[in-house]
């Protein structure tokens, strides 16, 4: 039960501080292709360091894994919102998106787990 | 013996049992399940820090392998706790000093993902295994779920320098070294995996 609190903190931890360096370096009006780019490297710049500092506590591929896809597409979204200036107008509202985002991608990944983990092969011997 | 991955392991043998905290409490469980089915003379291959040592049945007789001294160096302390016979040897897995269809049983952890030739580790597996003998992996493979497979490719040139690489074909390598697969179980994602092959002859 720890490690899933756990999996969701620290889901929830790599949204925001993705949102939160995505905000600080996109600004509205930027080109959105550069700021999607911006933000997939903040994104994964994020998740690797927040990432591999979490995974001996909560393990390498539980941690990883959503963590990728958290810093990566997220920081692609943030960056397309911030740079449209659509939504999110304070710090805190983007952070709260950041918090959310994290959030749903552990509970999609834990379903998606679910869903393969088993027997894959048996042949019965 | 391979010098550099030995070398690799040595180095990495300091942070090891930190780095596994997490791994040990949440895939323990899924090793205990596996290790269950461990009979005869047993070959563990790559017994790192020896953490693998606490979910094997006692009462058996394994000898555990490592090519990395500093690993084994930490594993004694751990073997010593065993209630079984568990003999702690440094070797190359892919150049065994040992006799041709010599073990009932081999088990791997987390091994296949670090071996530089895996499948020529995985045919001196094959050929120390007796006929009828069963090769029990618990393994980390690359995933074939795309977004993920690509991200485990783009990272194991940055793993491969200090520990495994993340995007070994384990299952498929299993297979070109003669066995047959019995059974393959997803433990985590289809990331983290149970393997059981048979030898065919």
């Amino acid at each position: 039960m720890l490690f899933v609190i756990g999996d969701y903190l620290a889901g929830a931890t790599i949204g925001a501080v993705t949102a939160l360096g995505v905000r600080a370096l996109v600004w509205p009006g930027m080109d959105m292709v550069i700021a999607m780019l911006l933000g997939m490297g903040v994104g994964t710049l994020v998740h690797l360091v927040i990432g591999l500092a979490l995974a001996p506590l909560l393990g390498m591929f539980e941690t990883m894994a959503p963590a990728m896809a958290i810093g990566m597409y997220g920081g692609m979204l943030f960056g397309m919102r911030d740079s449209m200036g659509a939504g999110s107008q304070t710090l805190a509202a983007a952070l709260g998106v950041g918090v959310g985002f994290g959030v749903v991608v552990v509970f999609a990944f834990g379903l998606y787990d679910r869903s393969l983990r088993g027997v894959v092969v048996d042949a019965g011997d | 013996m391979d010098i550099a991955t030995q070398r690799k392991w040595d180095a990495a043998s300091r942070g090891y049992d930190f780095l596994s905290f997490a791994d040990d409490r949440r895939l323990g469980p899924h090793k205990r399940r596996l290790f269950a089915k461990i009979r005869g003379a047993t070959l563990m291959v790559a017994a790192g820090t020896g953490n693998d040592f606490k979910f094997f049945p006692p009462h058996q007789r394994i000898l555990a392998i490592d090519i990395s001294p500093a690993m084994l160096e930490r594993a004694a302390r751990k073997a010593s706790r065993y209630e079984g016979e568990l003999e702690l040897r440094q070797m190359d897995v892919c150049a065994l000093p040992l006799p041709d269809e010599s073990f009932d049983t081999i088990v791997t952890v987390c091994t296949f993902c670090s071996v530089p030739k895996p499948i020529a580790g995985l045919r001196e597996l094959h050929r120390v295994l007796r006929p009828d003998g069963q090769l029990l992996m618990f393994e980390h493979v690359r995933s074939k779920i795309g977004p993920l497979g690509i991200f485990l490719d783009l990272m194991t040139p940055l793993s491969r320098r200090f520990g495994p690489d993340l995007n070994r074909e384990t299952v498929e390598n299993v297979q070109k070294a003669g066995f047959r697969i019995r059974r393959e179980e997803n433990v985590y994602l289809d990331i983290v995996k149970i393997i059981e092959a048979v030898k065919t002859v």
